[in-house]
């Protein structure tokens, strides 16, 4: 099966019903993406399937066959940051580390549709669970991200 | 003010007879250049410290990083003693020798009451005990990340180790220029000379190494550059691109997966398996019956060529489960009995003041409470996992470990090795929660690997597993009984708690060397009811340690967790009931404790304690030591729709001298948010053996929606630094559940709260 991922054309011998996720981490080796519950819950699995945030452990990999699927690898580099992974560091956000893959990219996708996001769209679209509890600065990071963007930061 | 140590006297004589006077004598942690790794082009001047040729600092980390920001504390202190700008320090991991192990935490575990323990003016009694326990916790060496203590543990030893590696540096150079050392500046890692000399430390360290400087001490706190600034974390960069390394990604040559089911029962066992359907499934290699290691339960793996073909295998497999040979565990149950033990049995006495019975006597009115907590989880965001290798003799560990040497222990029992053949690699943590004090899943992962004929195989749990298979915060009760005379003055304070004690479960599995025939009487199950700071006059706290057999464990904040929920929301049932503030009361019995009543005070004002709230809201306040910090918090609830909402939370912390106050501030807030969802949402229930929350739906966490917004003031203090990452997780529950009086009148004294 053909797959295009970070604008990549990959060929993945997987089963038709596997989830994207473990294609991604253990065929792929695409590890930046994690898994967390295995049943949607928790959002650490989230990547952009056509710029839509979706939770890659319950996708089957068949579902997404031809649609551009990005992961965290993709969204910017230390030398070349996302002005969210810019804004991330500069709040700093992480703890553990291990959910914010899947909270970058669903705040990506949320900027994306949402450029000037308010606090109540934040809180309807990260739904993200974070045991180290950094929401407050998820929140921060947002806006100071958005407010980057609109100044000419590129996305 | 007389307060019963004695135990400790029957601590030190053990410990004494246990390690013996002859090895008791201080040492040095600094540790010589052989402990550290060898790489070409590195000179190691210490146990802790080797420069590389670019001038880079090299530091030897015991410690596991989980989200606490521990990598970067530490490699500020050596930056600090040796002027190098924080991003020169290159981290290693440390090798297994003594000199790594923690002490703080072993002596933090001794129970003294704080208000004895602090300062230069304790009593020769608990000195002695500290230094016995400090010096059989320098021979054990017990390398573990936990207990909030790895800044206290190592605020000396690592200053110490970069102020000498300095001193030899600049002496080597001093000679080389032929100029007094002490004429010599050292800015970002450049040492200059007036007379136009300059070098960075890669260009002498071979010239330093074998030198023996003397008489060296540390840099005073006027000089420090980078203690107290907030410094932004090393490992923060690599966690936004995907990039850091936790044990699930590890990826290795050739390398299979493993997925594992356990007997749902916990502790019990598989009967039968059959294996016929799970083994004709495309990627599925084998199934290996999986023994109980660590205290675990016994189960089976499925190896595939990867996790879902595993999981997929595990599902396949039909098994007949059996209890344990004990029966059958029920949460209820053992609540009944925790209960009847309260009520019948008497416990130890870990803190009397004053003559309780008398105070009891003489009162005129009594206040009686009963509280309780039930089992929690840990839920780390990563679910356990373990990566190995077994190969001619030898066995290769990749693992999220907060006890890398019992990580170690636990592979060479598992494969019949050596100690010395078993490496192991400590990887980025998803969350420890002292979850990761564990080696349940270390052991399963080499008894995979001995089945994979020398190929590496990545042992992962699912989250139903992890939930259902955890180490659980026992369930505790806690009786209250105070004392008040005609004036209605608070006379006396009598606190029985029941519930299982952690500690000798925890040291009969992970260190069986270490533990003895006898449970010794476990501080963790006592810590924030024996050691509160209100000087009621008569004073009586005891706790009768249990054995439910549940596997019980390390959750953060451990004790205090729950203790502090029984303990102040306790204290704001006196205040209610002698018709006085909150705040105020607290204050009233503090005059003893200054510290404590200035963290109150701090967070008080800054909530704005005493002004106006919307209508529908109400404050609540908490106080409570636990590691050596004083934390106070003041949380804003209101009740909408029937949910429990936290606005605010302003907290006040004083832990001594501050790192990293960005640190701090991250923990504060990690800990409130920890600390909300147990109070909550937290409960876990065991029926006829079976865990009944197996996902986060039925064990929800806090959401971004539902966080407060929390605000962290750092009291300045000069003391020694005291522990961060665990002591602001126990005020939260209290403060919430106080504010919940204010609003409803209603006291809950039963966790989690509810609406």
């Amino acid at each position: 099966m053909e797959l295009n991922i970070n604008g990549q054309r990959r060929t993945s011998t997987a089963d038709p019903s596997m989830p994207l996720l473990w294609v991604l981490r253990d065929e792929l080796n695409l590890t930046g993406t994690k898994f967390g519950c295995g049943i949607a819950a928790c959002g650490a699995c989230t990547v952009h399937v056509d710029g839509q945030a979706m939770r890659s452990c319950v996708m089957p990999v068949s579902a997404v066959a031809h649609q551009a699927i990005k992961t965290i690898e993709s969204l910017g580099t230390a030398e070349k940051p996302h002005p969210l992974q810019a804004a991330w560091i500069a709040e700093q956000v992480p703890q553990c580390g291990y959910c914010q893959s899947g909270m970058l990219m669903a705040a990506a996708a949320l900027l994306d549709k949402t450029p000037n996001p308010s606090d109540a769209d934040i809180d309807a679209a990260m739904t993200n669970l974070c045991r180290c509890g950094t929401y407050q600065r998820v929140r921060a990071a947002i806006h100071r991200a958005a407010g980057h963007m609109k100044n000419g930061g590129a996305a | 003010m007389k307060r019963r140590t004695w135990l400790l006297s029957a601590l030190g004589a053990t410990g004494a007879l246990v390690v013996g006077w002859g090895v008791m004598p201080a040492r040095s942690r600094l540790g010589s250049p052989e402990l550290m790794l060898k790489n070409e082009g590195d000179v190691a001047l210490n146990g802790w410290i080797k420069i590389a040729q670019d001038g880079a600092v090299v530091l030897a980390m015991p410690r596991s990083e989980m989200g606490q920001g521990i990598h970067t504390a530490l490699a500020m202190l050596v930056a600090e003693e040796l002027d190098v700008p924080l991003g020169r320090v290159r981290l290693e991991q440390a090798g297994s020798d003594s000199i790594y192990g923690n002490v703080a935490m072993l002596v933090a575990s001794l129970p003294f009451h704080p208000l004895d323990s602090e300062g230069e003016h304790k009593p020769t009694k608990i000195k002695m005990a500290q230094w016995v326990v400090g010096k059989i916790a320098r021979e054990l060496g017990i390398n573990a990340t936990g207990g909030s203590s790895s800044v206290a543990d190592l605020w000396e030893p690592l200053r110490m180790a970069a102020a000498t590696a300095r001193a030899s540096l600049l002496q080597a150079t001093a000679a080389a220029w032929k100029v007094p050392a002490n004429e010599i500046t050292v800015a970002q890692g450049v040492m200059q000379h007036a007379s136009g000399h300059s070098a960075h430390y890669g260009q002498m360290a071979v010239a330093a190494s074998g030198s023996t400087p003397t008489g060296i001490t540390t840099k005073s706190r006027e000089h420090w550059k980078l203690i107290g600034q907030a410094a932004p974390r090393t490992d923060i960069p690599s966690k936004v691109t995907g990039q850091a390394n936790f044990g699930l990604d590890v990826r290795l040559h050739d390398m299979l997966f493993a997925s594992v089911k356990m007997c749902p029962m916990l502790g019990g066992s598989a009967v039968s398996m059959d294996t016929k359907d799970a083994l004709a499934l495309k990627g599925v290699s084998k199934v290996v019956p999986l023994d109980a290691w660590g205290g675990g339960t016994a189960g089976l793996a499925v190896v595939g060529q990867t996790t879902w073909h595993a999981r997929q295998g595990v599902q396949a497999i039909k098994v007949q489960w059996q209890a344990p040979a004990a029966g059958a565990l029920d949460s209820q149950h053992i609540q009944a009995n925790l209960l009847k033990a309260l009520n019948t049995e008497s416990g130890f006495t870990f803190h009397e003041q004053g003559v309780p019975t008398q105070a009891e006597k003489a009162a005129t009115s009594r206040i009686d409470a009963l509280y309780q907590a039930p089992y929690l989880a840990h839920a780390t965001m990563e679910p356990m996992n373990c990566t190995a290798q077994v190969k001619d003799g030898r066995v290769e560990i990749w693992a999220p470990t907060q006890v890398p040497l019992m990580v170690r222990d636990m592979a060479a029992k598992v494969a019949k090795v050596d100690k010395d053949q078993v490496t192991v690699h400590v990887t980025q943590l998803g969350g420890g929660l002292g979850r990761r004090l564990e080696v349940d899943f270390v052991g399963q992962a080499v008894q995979v690997a001995m089945a994979c004929e020398g190929q590496p195989v990545q042992l992962s749990w699912s989250r139903e597993e992890d939930m259902t298979h955890d180490f659980y915060r026992p369930m505790h009760l806690a009786k209250f009984q105070a004392s008040l005379d005609d004036k209605g003055d608070v006379t006396g304070l009598r606190i029985k708690s029941a519930g299982d004690a952690i500690t000798p479960r925890w040291m009969g599995r992970a260190a069986p060397h270490l533990s003895g025939p006898i449970d010794m009487p476990d501080k963790t199950a006592s810590e924030g009811l024996f050691d509160l700071p209100y000087g009621f006059a008569s004073q009586h706290m005891s706790h009768v340690a249990t054995k439910s057999g549940v596997p019980v464990g390390f959750w953060r904040s451990v004790g205090h967790s729950h203790n502090a929920f029984f303990s102040e929301s306790f204290i704001d049932e006196l205040a209610a009931a002698t018709q006085q503030d909150p705040l105020a009361f607290r204050l009233n019995w503090l005059k003893d404790a200054p510290r404590y009543a200035a963290v109150l005070k701090l967070a008080a004002d800054k909530a704005g304690w005493g002004q106006a709230l919307p209508a529908s809201r109400a404050r609540g306040i908490a106080l409570h030591e636990s590691f050596g910090s004083i934390v106070a918090q003041v949380a804003e609830v209101s009740l909408t729709h029937g949910q429990i909402r936290v606005h605010r939370v302003v907290c006040a912390i004083d832990c001594g001298t501050v790192v990293n106050p960005g640190t701090v501030a991250q923990q504060v807030e990690s800990s409130v948010i920890h600390g909300l969802s147990a109070a909550l949402f937290g409960r876990i229930d065991i029926v006829g053996g079976v865990v009944q929350q197996t996902n986060f739906p039925a064990y929800p966490l806090v959401t971004l929606s539902q966080a407060p917004q929390v605000e962290t003031h750092i009291v300045p203090s000069t003391r020694p630094p005291a522990g961060v990452g665990e002591p602001a997780v126990p005020p939260i529950a209290p403060a919430v559940g106080n504010a919940l009086f204010a609003l409803t009148g209603k006291r809950q004294r039963a966790l989690p709260l509810v609406a």
